[in-house]
């Protein structure tokens, strides 16, 4: 059996991952990433790779008698992730820092670490699967629909999908606890991570104010106007919203009304009811195909934010970007999100949502 | 294959001999040596015969040995603790505080609280790859009021001897008080507090296959020390706490070995460390064994080693294939990871991977000669990824 690099966060999947790697009679090598310095913060027992995480994934490392390595990505994690979040919030746009994280920190690191390691194939805990036809692997939704992490993993290098299992792929978050129980995983109850693993607090405005400074636009009062241009009120930062979006906007409106458009030059925050909300052409940028590009015309499925259905798309035009004509039109497109285009349950690939139209607006 | 452990300046087992005079004390007479009644009478008495122990091994009397909690408490201890002594009796003059570049961060941090909360005039001398430190800034550092010098006996990440002996002359010649760092050196050199008159000695048992937790300063008759932990009288109020019988006990028959077997061990060390040198020098190119020009104990190599960007990840490599090392290469890019000494020794922007392996009890001609054979070949792989 081969040498698996396995990463571990500490949280009850990617310690399963390990087991069922052992269990199959693999070689297995755990690592966990730290991503940015802990010293200075409170505990972070909610988030995935947190100092508790660290050693939640040693107490498990140690009793599957496997190896155990803590290394340290915080570099090109700052650099690649909490940046990109940050000038992200500051052009209006709503990052989604998991993808990028697992884009561009997370797997390349991993591929880079297994290969000094000389480890032949990389592990994590994601609930996602890797599927065999005629000489391809393609990457595949997990099985557990409520779980399934495709959406996160649409940038990922192409050549490294061969080299990845995901143990968990196949089962159900319930059977993964049931699993971890009965092989005594110090980690089998503990709760999922709910936050972003750099902002523990749960409110990013906080790491935005220290990072871009108290005076930008992005933090800075600006107008409330409806798309005809009407103010109707101030809010205290752009960067405070995101498309679709209800809370935050002041009462006195006769209507529930929703973030339509964030225009950061203006620092105006656009909103209207919820009939306006909609659109059905979505321009994508940054793209990555996993097997290729797929054909103009090519009827597809599309998933346009983490925990959405996926819904029916013609790839209108292709090449540097991406044009989506969504059959129906679809509620609060949000550009800085991923939109994920999948073929049945396999990922073709995705990229940055630049910007949503209505067909009979454009 | 069974793996090798050539990290013993990180910590070393517990030899059978410390183990054997612990066991009545850990598992059996349980008394409180500030007790009246017979339990505390046992305690007490192997608690001071202890003491008698490591002051015969050192050169100094069972009243100057103090037991402490470990190396890192005595270094802070030693210099926070004169630091205060010092100022309360120095009518309004700010104690100095000198140490040098390579000192462990148990000294270094202390010194840098004392500057930063307390006020301290802090000096820090550079050191050489060669071993030499810049003494010429000690006696102007000192020359002003009362001060203490910290300087370690043996450097923990290269092995370098620091010339302990010559900057206690020239600190006791202005007055000041003289601290050794002495974790690293006692076993692998001669560690002896009449032969080197130094005011001030931290030592700690795990390096020496004693139990961890334990360590000692030495306190010269007449030096001055504030406690930083209050609550009552033992070890002479410095360090209050019911003290750990068994600890102590290991301690002083660790420390009585390392002293008994020094010169003898020294010997069989270098010629380990040097046939690992040689070895390495032949298999891989542009090796650099750190420090190789200074006087070094004989329990460590430190060696850096080029096109390897990735320090860390060479650890684990090398624990894969059964070889157990530490690292500790400069910090690249500022961002305040990796060593300290190097960085201070071969300048920040150090391109090389440190690895050190450190020899001990134990270590075998049978375990170089697999690290000659494992060492080569992961560096090949690491820098061939690169």
């Amino acid at each position: 059996m081969s040498r698996v690099l396995v990463a571990m966060s500490g949280g009850v999947d990617s310690s399963l991952a390990a087991a069922l790697l052992v269990e199959q009679g693999h070689e297995v090598v755990g690592v966990t990433m730290k991503t940015f310095c802990y010293s200075g913060t409170k505990s972070h027992g909610k988030t995935c790779c947190g100092l508790d995480g660290i050693m939640d994934a040693k107490r498990v490392a140690d009793a599957l008698s496997i190896p155990h390595y803590v290394f340290d990505v915080e570099e090109n994690f700052t650099r690649d992730v909490i940046d990109d979040f940050v000038s992200e919030y500051a052009r209006g746009r709503t990052p989604n820092p998991c993808v990028r994280c697992n884009s561009h920190t997370k797997f390349r690191d991993l591929l880079e670490r297994g290969r000094a390691l000389d480890c032949d194939q990389i592990a994590t805990g994601h609930y996602v699967r890797v599927e065999e036809e005629a000489g391809r692997t393609w990457l595949a939704r997990g099985r557990d629909e409520s779980k399934d992490q495709s959406y996160f993993l649409w940038g990922l290098p192409p050549s490294m999908i061969p080299q990845l299992l995901f143990p968990v792929g196949e089962l159900t978050k319930t059977e993964v606890r049931e699993r971890a129980r009965k092989l005594a995983l110090a980690t089998a109850d503990k709760p999922e991570s709910q936050e972003i693993c750099f902002v523990p607090s749960g409110d990013y405005r906080d790491l935005l104010q220290k990072r871009l400074g108290s005076v930008h636009p992005a933090l800075e009062p600006g107008a409330l106007v409806r798309t005809d241009g009407t103010v109707v009120g101030e809010h205290q930062g752009y960067a405070g919203f995101t498309v679709g979006q209800r809370k935050g906007l002041g009462g006195g409106f006769p209507e529930p009304m929703f973030v339509l458009e964030i225009r950061p030059d203006q620092r105006e925050v656009v909103i209207g009811l919820h009939d306006e909300l909609f659109s059905d052409n979505v321009t994508v940028a940054e793209l990555n195909w996993l097997q290729g590009e797929p054909k103009q015309g090519a009827s597809v499925h599309v998933q346009l934010r983490y925990r959405a259905r996926a819904v029916p798309a013609t790839i209108s035009a292709s090449g540097e970007k991406l044009e989506l004509a969504l059959d129906d039109p679809f509620a609060a497109v949000t550009p800085g999100q991923s939109a994920v285009v999948f073929d049945g349950d396999r990922v073709l690939g995705g990229g940055r949502i630049l910007k949503a139209e209505l067909a009979s607006h454009a | 294959m069974n793996p090798v452990y050539l990290d013993h300046a990180a910590t070393t087992p517990v030899r059978k001999e410390v183990r054997a005079a612990m066991e009545p004390y850990a598992l059996g007479a349980f008394g409180n040596a500030s007790s009246t009644h017979r339990w505390g009478q046992v305690a007490r008495a192997a608690l001071e015969n202890a003491r008698a122990e490591i002051a015969e091994s050192l050169g100094a009397q069972s009243s100057e040995i103090h037991f402490i909690r470990g190396g890192t408490e005595s270094d802070n201890l030693a210099l926070i603790g004169s630091y205060r002594a010092q100022r309360e009796s120095a009518d309004g003059r700010t104690p100095s505080v000198v140490v040098t570049t390579v000192e462990h961060s148990a000294v270094l941090e202390a010194a840098a609280y004392l500057e930063t909360s307390e006020g301290a005039t802090l000096t820090t001398l550079r050191v050489s790859p060669d071993g030499t430190v810049d003494l010429s800034a000690l006696e102007p550092a000192i020359a002003d009021g009362p001060a203490t010098v910290s300087m370690m006996w043996v450097n923990n990440e290269t092995g370098i001897i620091l010339p302990v002996g010559e900057a206690t002359q020239r600190a006791h010649a202005r007055g000041a008080l003289m601290h050794t760092d002495a974790c690293q050196a006692l076993g692998k050199v001669r560690v002896h507090v009449g032969d080197v008159p130094v005011d001030l000695l931290t030592a700690t048992a795990h390096k020496i296959n004693g139990p961890k937790g334990m360590g000692l300063l030495f306190v010269r008759e007449g030096t001055s020390l504030h406690p930083l932990i209050h609550g009552g009288s033992q070890e002479r109020a410095l360090r209050p706490g019911t003290e750990d019988i068994a600890g102590a006990v290991g301690l002083a028959k660790a420390v009585r070995l390392a002293v008994e077997e020094q010169a003898e061990k020294a010997l069989r060390l270098e010629g380990i460390r040097d046939d690992l040198e040689e070895g390495l020098r032949g298999t891989i190119p542009g090796l650099r064994v750190n420090c190789a020009k200074a006087k070094r104990a004989c329990h460590v190599s430190s060696l850096g080693i080029p096109n390897v960007s990735d320090a860390s990840g060479l650890l684990m490599a090398l624990d894969l294939e059964g070889i157990a090392v530490s690292g500790g290469s400069a910090c690249h890019s500022g961002s305040g990871k990796g060593s300290h000494v190097i960085g201070a020794l071969y300048g920040e922007d150090d391109p090389m991977a440190t690895v050190r392996l450190s020899f001990g009890l134990g270590t075998s001609e049978a375990d170089v000669e697999r690290a000659l054979e494992v060492l080569p070949r992961v560096v090949t792989r690491m820098t061939a990824g690169a």
